[in-house]
């Protein structure tokens, strides 16, 4: 025969036993000391009311402005979100222009040309002339660049909402 | 039957549907789906849908309304920036608690404790009605270590099951069980101590 438990061991294996844990036959040790004891027999019916308890609990309700507050810190991000879409539209005034401009590989070739006869130029001493046109596409692409470069910036913050929405679209 | 087999979630207005049973975590997937599309009201009512469970648990968890509004906040704002992270395949609430009990963790990390009986002092009506509420019990879980109490509020609190409490501290079902029973040892023997002093 076993020898029965002590009410120590008793204690520790009750929340075990309450749930249906401990294997048949050290189960069936438990059982025989609690009829036995009734200080363990009052442990084992605290420790099968405390789950339920601890299930009705309740808890202060949140303040009533909780939600508007919730809905103001994600506005930055809202913003933020606008911003990108935004982004697009001086983007693509400032491709079209450009693209406008060089029109094609004919206008590609004819700024490397250029280009080109500039180097010659510097090579042979006088500096070359930079016709007005030519300073109107450098600043588009600077424009284009500097917005492109915070855009990047701004599509990596809000990455993880938007890009896994696309994912999941 | 079962409502999801009637309706086609697309096509559902998830603030028309009832709250009802079973009928609530769909609710919540399909505010989610409305969300993540950039309808905010939909956001706005899924945080009223949750905010008193959500605030109960950052409540029960520190103790304290202050922080608890800031805690349950910082897990909204949490979601909304992870909203496109939810897979709607599967089920909704698993996976906020997950993000809220990982929010919780960082939290608790980040935070100066505030002394006691500030805290007391400061209880607003709403809270000084909810310590009458089983008062031993509350006592017993605050003073409970933090990593046998999230556990205990996620499983008993938040309703979520012993797997899903698993996947949400990423840890084995049979790890949540053993701090389970430890958390609820801790926990009658703190009741028995209280009604030893009470006794006297």
């Amino acid at each position: 025969m076993d020898n029965p438990l002590a009410c120590a061991r008793v204690r520790v294996l009750l929340e075990p036993f309450v749930d249906g844990d401990l294997d048949a036959n050290v189960a069936e040790q438990v059982r025989r000391h609690l009829v036995t004891c009734a200080e363990c027999r009052r442990q084992h019916d605290q420790a099968i009311s405390l789950p339920f308890r601890l299930k009705a609990l309740s808890s202060p309700a949140p303040r009533a402005s909780f939600a508007q507050d919730v809905m103001r810190a994600v506005a930055p991000a809202r913003s933020m979100d606008r911003q990108v879409w935004t982004l697009l539209a001086p983007e693509a005034l400032l491709a079209g222009f450009i693209l406008w401009y060089l029109s094609g590989l004919e206008g590609l070739s004819s700024i490397a040309s250029g280009t080109f006869n500039d180097l010659l130029g510097l090579a042979g001493g006088s500096l070359p002339s930079v016709p007005p046109v030519d300073v109107v596409l450098v600043i588009a692409l600077i424009a284009l660049t500097c917005i492109a470069g915070y855009h990047l910036s701004l599509l990596i913050r809000v990455a993880p909402t938007s890009l896994q929405s696309r994912r999941h679209a | 039957m079962h409502a999801e087999t009637l309706v086609d979630p697309r096509t559902v207005d998830a603030r028309r549907v009832s709250t009802a049973g079973d009928m609530q975590g769909f609710a919540a997937a399909q505010l989610v789906q409305q969300a993540t599309g950039g309808d905010l009201e939909a956001f706005e009512e899924l945080i009223r849908r949750l905010q008193r469970r959500v605030y109960g648990f950052a409540y029960q968890h520190l103790r304290d309304s202050d922080e608890a509004h800031d805690l349950a906040q910082e897990i909204f704002v949490k979601l909304y920036r992870n909203l496109g992270r939810y897979d709607a395949e599967r089920p909704f609430e698993p996976w906020f608690w997950k993000l809220a009990a990982n929010t919780s963790i960082n939290y608790r990390r980040k935070r100066v404790p505030l002394p006691a009986e500030a805290t007391d002092e400061s209880a607003g009506e709403d809270e000084a009605n909810f310590l009458k509420h089983d008062p031993t019990l509350v006592e017993a879980l605050a003073q409970l270590d933090p990593a046998y109490r999230l556990p205990v509020l996620l499983h008993y609190y938040a309703d979520m099951s012993l797997e899903q409490v698993s996947h949400s501290l990423n840890v084995s079902v049979a790890a949540v069980k053993s701090r389970l029973h430890r958390a609820r040892a801790q926990l009658r023997n703190s009741l028995a101590e209280a009604e030893e002093v009470g006794d006297l």
